[in-house]
């Protein structure tokens, strides 16, 4: 009988057990006894200024506080692209909430109660708000000292205005491919910063030794390593003098990736007079969107160049995404956006400018989907509204027009093989979209969207991962692999693989949460890459325990290895008649026939890292190589609108993406949902506000609506086609972010056909679909309002 | 703050905390090391926190701790049954999908049991309406969705 396949089998996920039980300890429940001490920052209540003062005596004199500290202190910049961020504002307050001074005491009561009191005089400068606003020549300068920042050689600021990223793609003749059109449409869609809304909030425990200066950290991170290398540079310490332990996190979706709180919570762990005691910085619900980073704003203008039989010509795409005051890491959504400007779509005249820039306001950085739903939110409207224009089936537009395997991308790199029209199809099939249903609910008005989704991991060239895979005394497997199981289930795959190839039952592997002192590098849990490139790596590492286990066994029983299988852990030779459990031995070394002991604890060892990637030409964006593989998908939704009040039911969503191999089909299926589920969340009811004066107006969940039980689809349809990558463990790609990428770019075309009328600006809340449906009974046919 | 004392049956167990009086239930037990109780808002706005008081969901954050004086407070590893068996209840969350990162997981759970109690065969609109006040950003809630009505039908063949 052929032996069933883990990898795609149907299993619960390792690690829910205790979740549901509540047992798993997150970092806040950790206890670090009563030398632990608390810190609360005090924070700017202007947008932009220079500090004159900062008088803290009152703070000092709350019962309980040890400290105060303030930016001049430690003005350390940090940043993962773009060191431009210090964990305090350094003579310089860029937005309201940004960290002035930071009280330090011996409880979280009294370090909030001091961060009450300390006062700040400033002399007020003019801030800008408006990313469009602040490109202007003379605009005033976020950062005048831009020049002067430490980047990657992939991130180009241009020093002297507020842009700190700009992405170029040149390729073709765009004026040539606009002469060739017969249609020329040009829109542009934007949407305000939103927040990643996890539940659980950023915590953070650090801790220096006073002796040998090492510094441990405990936080909500999802990129432990990532963290260990930014603090080690920053503090100019060997890397094996800091020590990240990331706890299980409750949600990241790109929020608590690269270096987010901690330089905060190190100012106080690393004061001289505090050194030695660890201190903890929680991050209050309010506090997380101005300590931490939001998904930017953005303004996407499309134009794009269709000839008469339907071919997309050209297409001019300018994204200007509004960065706050760091771009440290939003920088490189900027880039992910650029370099995938084509969208599903073959382009042969293509330019693209994609720009970061500075405002004054909270900083954007990574969230899932990492610049693609920016992009999809406008480009896959302007494909929907040009098919009507030239009287075609946006179906058939999107499959006319498709990115076909071998097709160059804008960067010139060839479209890997992918099964997107079937998908398309399907998608297309499973919502009815060609058939015009009438409303389930009398009055209303229903409409049926579809939105394209694409996105390639988005990292450095050398993004590289290691695990080990250690076969215990007793067959059961350790694996270290440093990824952050953060809800994706992670290590559930991981123990599928390590059961598939060590032949080993899966309850008896097990996946350790990230401790850069125990557990071998990875880069970063971010970008969908873990599966793939960890995945690779574990692979290498089962195989490489499996060979010194074979070997071994194949001296003690004087066989080859080949004759030799492990199933279920039982070490068999069918060829000598011999089967055992995987015992001590494996631990203890085996005694071989000359009666000398060989062997010894087995660990298989296994790294990756991308071959050949190479970075887009820094001018036009040309690469052969520009990223390791791109995932694709569509997502269709069926709405109804009640015209009285602009309300938004889905009926039904339907995702389906080309995941090349699913290993983990009840995670991919859960990814699915849950991405699909924020996507329509942000495209119906999210947005980060802030008044005139660039005071945050959302900061709670009262104010930051994120989608409830009462808001979403009771089923998603989702299915996968498996189009085999290479190289990758099994053909896999990534899909974990996918699923959020275009939801609110389907809703929106949905929308149009159920109203009648485009509406430019995100979120589709209520009080806007009804202005705009009052405006299309005026007759007009785009409502920017 | 002078503290005061505060009785109270913990998971079927007698226990006395001694809180100041501004003390909120959810940071008394989880300085008691009841860290299932989690804190995600503590505004009363997200769920994380939700505890059984006298078998009704209540948002522990929003309830001081000496206003359980006498009462009964169940969280999640409450319903965890001494052999180490999960509760039909968290059972169904794991084999339904209803958890990722599982920070909302324990309220959702007790949601779901009070749920239950009362309503062993809920419709799709009481579903959503018991979880409305415990918000997940991981699952999209149809996982959740599933696990409820998972979970009854668990209990039913128990019953
Ligand atoms: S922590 Fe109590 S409702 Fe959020
Ligand atoms: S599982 Fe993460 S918030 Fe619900």
């Amino acid at each position: 009988m052929e032996k069933k396949s883990m990898i795609g089998a149907w299993v619960t996920r390792v690690y829910d057990p205790e979740k549901a039980a509540g047992t798993l300890k997150f970092t806040d429940d950790l206890s670090f006894g009563s030398e632990l001490l608390y810190a609360r920052a005090a924070r700017s209540t202007i947008p932009c200024g220079k500090i004159v003062n900062i008088d803290y005596s009152e703070a000092l004199k709350v019962p309980g506080v040890v400290k105060v500290i303030v930016g001049k202190n430690f003005p350390i910049h940090f940043g993962i692209y773009l060191k431009d961020r210090t964990a305090m504002a350094v003579e310089k307050v860029r937005y309201i909430g940004e960290p002035v001074a930071l009280v330090v005491a011996e409880s979280e009561d009294a370090a909030e109660e001091g961060a009450l009191k300390v006062r700040v005089e400033y002399e007020e400068e003019t801030p800008v708000f408006d990313a469009a606003e602040a490109m202007k020549e003379n605009a005033p300068l976020v950062h005048p000292d831009l020049g002067s920042y430490e980047h990657v050689s992939f991130v180009t600021p241009v020093p002297g205005t507020n842009i700190a990223q700009h992405f170029k793609i040149r390729r073709g003749d765009i004026e040539k491919g606009f002469e060739e059109a017969d249609q020329v449409l040009e829109e542009s869609f934007s949407c305000p910063q939103i927040a990643h809304a996890f539940l659980e909030p950023h915590a953070c425990i650090c801790l220096q030794d006073p002796v040998s200066q090492e510094v441990t950290i405990w936080s909500t991170a999802q990129s432990a390593f990532t963290l260990r290398e930014l603090v080690a540079k920053g503090l100019e310490l060997p890397l094996h003098k800091v020590r990240v332990i990331a706890p299980p996190i409750g949600g990241g979706f790109g929020g608590k990736a690269g270096i987010t709180v901690e330089p905060l919570c190190l100012a106080a762990a690393l004061d001289p007079d505090i050194k030695g005691r660890p201190v903890k910085l929680f991050v209050p619900r309010e506090e997380v969107l101005t300590t931490s980073w939001v998904r930017q704003g953005w303004n996407t203008k499309v134009k794009m160049g269709v000839k008469k039989d339907g071919t997309i010509s050209a297409m001019k795409v300018e994204l200007v995404f509004d960065t706050g005051t760091s771009a440290e890491y939003g920088a490189n959504p900027v880039r992910s956006a650029g370099y995938t400007s084509m969208g599903c779509y073959y382009v042969p005249n293509i330019w693209t400018d994609s720009y970061g820039v500075y405002t004054n306001k909270p900083f954007g950085g990574a969230y899932r989907g990492f610049g693609l739903p920016e992009l999809m939110g406008g480009l896959e409207a302007v494909v929907d509204a040009i098919a009507y224009r030239i009287g075609m089936d946006p179906i058939e537009f999107r499959l006319k027009n498709l990115l076909k395997p071998g097709l160059p991308t804008c960067t010139g790199m060839p479209m890997p093989p992918h099964a997107l029209d079937k998908i398309i199809k399907k998608v297309a099939e499973k919502i009815d979209y060609h058939r015009e249903e009438p409303p389930v609910r009398k009055g209303w008005k229903r409409g049926k969207g579809i939105a394209l989704a694409i996105k390639a991991p988005a990292m450095p060239a050398d993004a590289s991962s290691s695990a080990t895979v250690e076969i215990l005394g007793d067959g059961s497997v350790k694996v270290l692999a440093a990824t952050m199981d953060m809800g994706q289930g992670a290590y559930t795959a991981y123990a599928q693989i390590v059961s598939e190839e060590l032949g080993v039952p899966m309850e008896r592997v097990k996946c350790y949460y990230p401790d850069t002192a125990a557990q071998p590098y990875d880069w970063q849990t971010v970008a969908s890459r873990s599966l793939w490139s960890m995945g690779m790596a574990i692979k290498r590492a089962c195989e490489d325990a499996r060979s010194q286990l074979l070997a071994l066994y194949a001296e003690y029983w004087q066989c080859n290895p080949e004759e030799i299988t492990i199933e279920d852990g039982i070490v068999k030779c069918p060829k000598l008649g011999k089967a055992e459990p995987i015992d001590e031995k494996t631990q203890n070394g085996f005694k071989m026939p000359d009666g000398k002991y060989k062997g010894g604890p087995i660990i298989g060892r296994g790294h990756f890292v991308p071959p050949d990637v190479v970075y887009p030409d820094l001018e036009t964006g040309q690469s052969e190589k520009s990223v390791v593989h791109f995932t694709v998908g569509a997502v269709g939704v069926d709405i109804e609108v009640d015209p009285g009040t602009g309300e938004i039911v889905v009926n039904k969503a339907v995702a389906g993406y080309d995941a090349g191999r699913v290993i983990s089909p009840l995670n991919v299926k859960c990814q699915i949902e849950g991405g699909t589920v924020q996507g329509l969340s942000a495209g119906m009811f999210e947005g980060i506000y802030y008044d005139k004066n660039g005071k945050l107006l959302t900061p709670d969940f009262t104010d930051y609506k994120i989608a409830t039980t009462m808001d979403v689809p009771w089923e998603i349809e989702s299915f996968c086609e498996e189009t085999p990558e290479d190289p990758s463990p099994y053909g896999n790609r990534g899909v974990g972010e996918h699923s959020m990428i275009s939801p609110a770019a389907a809703l929106g075309n949905a929308l149009y056909k159920a109203i009648g009328i485009r509406i430019h600006q995100y979120p589709f809340t209520r009080e806007r679909v009804y202005m705009a449906i009052k405006a299309a009974e005026r007759g007009e046919k785009d409502f920017w309002g | 703050m002078t503290k005061r004392e505060v009785h109270f049956t913990l998971n079927g167990r007698s226990v006395t905390y001694e809180v100041e009086p501004r003390t909120t239930l959810l940071r008394a037990l989880r300085h008691h090391g009841v860290t299932s109780v989690k804190r995600g808002c503590e505004e009363g706005e997200c769920g994380t926190c939700t505890v059984l008081l006298d078998g009704v969901p209540v948002k522990s954050c929003t309830v001081l701790a000496l206003e359980v004086e006498g009462r009964s407070v169940l969280t999640a590893e409450g319903l965890v049954g001494k052999d180490g068996k999960l509760h039909p209840v968290q059972q169904a969350f794991v084999e339904e999908g209803g958890i990722q990162c599982g920070f909302c997981t324990p309220g959702m759970v007790l949601t779901t049991y009070a749920l239950l109690k009362k309503n062993p065969d809920p419709s799709e609109d009481e579903i959503r309406l018991a979880l409305a006040g415990n918000l997940c950003r991981c699952t999209g809630y149809t996982g959740i969705f599933r696990s409820v009505k998972r979970a009854a039908e668990l209990l039913k063949d128990q019953a």
